[in-house]
């Protein structure tokens, strides 16, 4: 990164004796969209109030625009919030609430109307709206609001604290989409915390995953999804398989694996296949469920095979999931195959399945 | 019987405990404003005739208007310092947490759970005391400092519910976009807590027009408007007191309507959905 | 709800908190502990004299005159207790559950007959239950003997009063913490198969509580302090301790004994407080909502 608009190094936040963040460092490149995931109290809504303002890191040094932000209140940084809960001001109408900055600013009336039609072009939203109150709006009427309202001061950074957590599915979907629309169309860079990783791979550049006040991985969603650092961020993602392997130095720099629960076969695991903080302990091997196919005949070379029994399947339209229970395995094998009429498996059927190890990421705890 | 039957004897009861209290409330307070109008000096039914001549007699009696002054001078006053003591005393209550808050908060509230006449006599004491040594006598400023003293502990409670409900992430948007301090308070938290300040003047000051007990204790030779109306009674009724009384409703329900009218406008705005997804 | 710990090093503390706080300990505080010393004090020739002695103890401790009357005013505070909730837990009830179209309307006439002074009101029900006033008027027009009711310058005329000027606290108090109930409770008891009586006298009867009893202590507290209604509805014919204490002040001019009976008055009230109080807290101890 060149020259980042966001430095955040060693950030640390105490709560009286509890510890939110130990020494938590970021760098946000200019116009990039970076999302901080994580369970709640991993402190990623801490840190992203630390970079409002909101709040003052107890240790750790943060730079916006290379410009040291220790004291700085929140009213005097290059960056905006929308809130969780969009804290909207009920007795300001839309108009005065995306304008309120700009008053304070004391920017002139002309150019504070225009910016706001501005704003509402962008937004899609209608002129007659600017008279009414946010509780006359519907849900998705006031998240573009409350976009508008940070937007309209013109930020170097916006920052986003789980904006549409409130919003059902489908409006959720189409906000989403013009969240990232609007990133590449302002340049602005965009911090969103969100508890949804499949949100944040959808929209960001790059993932930052935090668990327990610490920075766990950061990467393109990419790399978060196929090379994850450890189980706790392949798990985060969504439902997956970990099968407990035995690995040694291979000569080739990848790692030998072998587990007594397959039916037959070693394999060598390729060095970018496998973790780079990997440990000794419980060291597994990443089997993604679309991964996994039912082995009827022959095995394909070099593939791994688990015989089992079929527990539960769940129909779910574009693909159906499948619970295999396989002995020695305490959590069942998830597999996800394309959607289909015939179904493959009854309950209790005894199964053999199968995937390429090749292909699997080599993973610890 | 029939669970039906019971169900509409149940409502029909509870409908008419509301309706059997509110005639019970405001037979006296009607009755009042009937006999204002009477021509007779004896107030019984039934009414004759109607005159509006009490009223002529009230307002030529000497000490009526200053009694009327005295008690919009003492309600305005205690209002003032009722509504700002409250208001800071509800956001202390509600809002911080600090050493000795739970004296703060029974010594706030304990006025509250005194009778009013007890609060004047011990009130009158102190001040019987203190005017003895320092000379003074009690009067119109000892009456508004103990309206002061009974009165906002009802204000705070009725700012309280305001501030409880209150989101204070609105006060970091506000600084987000840039306010300081003085302007958060102006734009935001001072606007938001406005229905229940607003409240608070109200129910200050109807509390203060209509107080007898704190006031007889300590207006010493002063008079407000229902120490006026108590040492007529205690003579004897008059005819001019109903006039007195329905004189009295006025101010009152106009500040009722005022209010009323407000609130519904801002109820309104910050509620009312025209268009929902 | 963000709560902000404050040191009282913090200007903004010191701002909000010291001027409520300064007037409430120079004219309630100081106040009620200088009752409390002049009780140990005595007049002579209607002057008080500073002695530090139990004279005024003994005489309030001696007379039976005394205890007669505070034993009346307890009584009829107990009675007002009672009429005052009976009546206000229905309307309470039926402004929380039913209504729901006139609810504001009438909480605000509720309001508003409340803050109407006081006095004018009972003025009002001396017209209504004097002998030729207007109840006796109504009954006669509606076939009863003329002269039937009786109650101006009776007890009955006294507790009228009282619990006129008091039923709208427990009302409040009583309101407020019905509406605190979670529908879903009682939606959860009708599930159960409660019928509507059942589900009242399990689910949110016990429920109110907090209202039932902060309103019932409201009225106990104020009542004993009754004065306007026994003097001029009762017409003066069974004083209350309200009556004595201001005879000690006008007429008597004995500061030390009307301090005396200000603080029994104020001690029975505090007692009663403190009953209740550790009544509520065993019985929220016991029935502790799950969190």
């Amino acid at each position: 990164m060149a020259s980042p608009i966001i430095d955040a190094s060693g950030i640390v936040k105490d709560y009286g004796a509890a510890r939110a963040l130990h020494g938590v460092s970021l760098q946000i490149g200019t116009g990039e969209f970076v999302a901080l995931v994580g369970p709640s109290g991993c402190g990623k809504t801490t840190l992203l109030k630390i970079l409002a303002g909101f709040e003052e890191p107890t240790d750790g040094r943060l730079e916006i625009q290379g410009k040291d932000m220790r004291g700085v209140p929140a009213a005097s940084r290059p960056t905006r919030m929308v809130f969780q809960k969009l804290a909207l001001f009920p007795h300001k109408t839309v108009a005065e609430n995306i304008g309120f900055s700009l008053k304070l600013q004391k920017v002139s009336k002309t150019e504070t109307d225009s910016r706001i039609r501005t704003m509402l072009d962008l937004m899609h939203l209608k002129p007659d709206y600017l008279e009414r109150y946010p509780a006359q709006l519907s849900g998705g009427e006031q998240q573009r609001v409350a976009l508008a309202r940070a937007l309209v001061s013109q930020p170097s950074v916006l920052l986003l604290d789980e904006p549409m957590s409130a919003l059902d599915a489908k409006l959720k979907k189409s906000l989403q989409a013009e969240l990232k629309k609007l990133h590449r169309e302002l340049g602005t860079s965009f911090v969103l915390v969100t508890h949804d990783l499949e949100e944040a791979m959808m929209l960001a550049d790059r993932i930052c995953v935090m668990r327990s006040g610490h920075v766990v991985q950061v990467g393109t969603p990419a790399d978060i999804y196929y090379r994850p650092a450890n189980m706790f961020v392949a798990g985060f993602i969504g439902e997956t398989n970990f099968l407990p392997v035995t690995a040694t130095a291979a000569t080739d720099g990848g790692m030998a694996v072998t587990s007594p629960l397959v039916v037959s076969g070693k394999t060598t695991i390729a060095s970018e296949h496998v973790s780079p903080s990997l440990s000794a302990k419980g060291t597994a091997l990443l089997v993604r469920p679309e991964t996994i196919r039912f082995v009827k005949g022959d095995a394909a070379p070099g593939e791994w095979l688990l015989d089992g029994h079929v527990e539960e399947y769940f129909i779910k339209g574009a693909s159906t999931q499948y619970r295999i229970r396989v002995q020695g395995l305490d959590a069942a094998v998830i597999m996800d195959l394309p959607g289909s009429i015939v179904l493959p498996a009854a309950v209790g059927e005894a199964v053999r399945i199968g995937f390429d190890p090749v292909q699997a990421f080599l993973l610890s705890e | 019987m029939s669970q039906r039957m019971r169900n509409a004897l149940v409502d029909t009861t509870l409908v008419g405990s509301v309706v059997l209290l509110l005639i019970f409330f405001y037979a006296p307070i009607a009755t009042l404003v009937a006999f204002s109008f009477t021509s007779s000096r004896v107030l019984t039914l039934p009414i004759e005739s109607f005159s509006l001549q009490w009223y002529g007699e009230l307002f030529n009696k000497p000490d009526f208007f200053p009694a009327v002054l005295n008690s919009a001078t003492v309600a305005a006053v205690s209002t003032i310092f009722a509504t700002v003591l409250g208001t800071a005393g509800a956001v202390a209550w509600i809002r911080y947490r600090f050493r000795l808050q739970g004296a703060f908060r029974g010594l706030t509230f304990a006025p509250l759970l005194f009778p009013q006449l007890l609060l004047g006599v011990v009130m009158l004491l102190w001040f019987s005391v203190l005017g003895s040594w320092l000379g003074f006598s009690t009067g119109l400023v000892t009456v508004i400092i103990g309206h002061v003293v009974y009165i906002t502990p009802f204000a705070l409670v009725v700012v309280a519910v305001q501030v409880y409900g209150f989101d204070e992430t609105l006060e970091d948007a506000a600084r987000d976009a840039g306010a300081s301090g003085w302007e958060v308070f102006r734009e935001i938290t001072f606007p938001l807590l406005w229905p229940g300040i607003f409240s608070a003047v109200i129910f200050s000051f109807l509390l203060s027009w209509g107080n007898f007990y704190v006031s007889y204790s300590l207006a010493g030779t002063a008079r407000t408007l229902p120490i006026f109306v108590y040492s007529g009674i205690a003579v004897g009724s008059s005819p001019i007191y109903p006039a007195l009384a329905t004189v009295n409703l006025v101010p009152a329900l106009l500040l009722v309507i005022v209010a009323e009218v407000l609130r519904r406008r801002a109820l309104k705005r910050q509620t009312s959905g025209i268009s929902t997804s | 709800m963000r709560i902000e710990s404050k040191s009282w090093n913090d200007p903004v503390l010191v701002a909000t908190v010291a001027p409520l706080a300064v007037v409430m300990v120079a004219f309630f505080l100081v106040p009620l502990l200088m009752t409390a010393v002049l009780t140990f004090q005595t007049t002579q020739y209607y002057r008080l004299v500073w002695t530090w002695d139990l004279k005024i103890w003994t005489e309030v401790f001696s007379k039976p005159h005394y205890w007669t009357i505070m034993l009346r005013t307890v009584t009829m505070a107990l009675i007002c207790v009672v009429l005052t909730v009976l009546i206000a837990f229905p309307v309470a009830y039926a402004l929380a559950t039913r209504l729901k179209t006139f609810k504001t309307q009438i909480q605000i006439l509720i309001i508003f007959a409340f803050l109407t002074d006081a006095v004018l009101k009972t003025f009002g029900w001396i017209l209504i239950l004097d002998k030729n006033g207007v109840a006796n008027w109504l009954l006669m027009h509606l076939g009863f003997p003329p002269e039937m009711l009786n109650l101006l310058f009776t007890p009955t005329g006294t507790m009228i009063g009282m619990v006129y000027n008091l039923v709208a606290y427990p009302i409040f108090t009583i309101y407020l913490s019905l509406v605190r109930i979670d529908r879903d409770l009682v939606l959860a008891a009708y599930d159960a198969g409660a019928s509507r009586f059942r589900t009242f006298f399990e689910v949110t009867l016990p429920l109110s509580r907090p209202g039932l009893y902060s309103g019932a202590v409201l009225v106990f507290v104020l009542s004993l302090g009754a004065f306007l209604e026994p003097k001029v509805l009762g017409g003066g014919t069974s004083p209350l301790a309200s009556e004595l204490i201001r005879q000690s002040f006008e007429t008597r001019v004995n500061w030390p004994l009307g301090a005396a009976l200000t603080m029994v008055l104020i001690t029975t009230g505090a007692l009663m407080l403190a009953a209740c109080a550790a009544f509520a807290l065993r019985r929220t101890a016991t029935t502790r909502r799950p969190a």
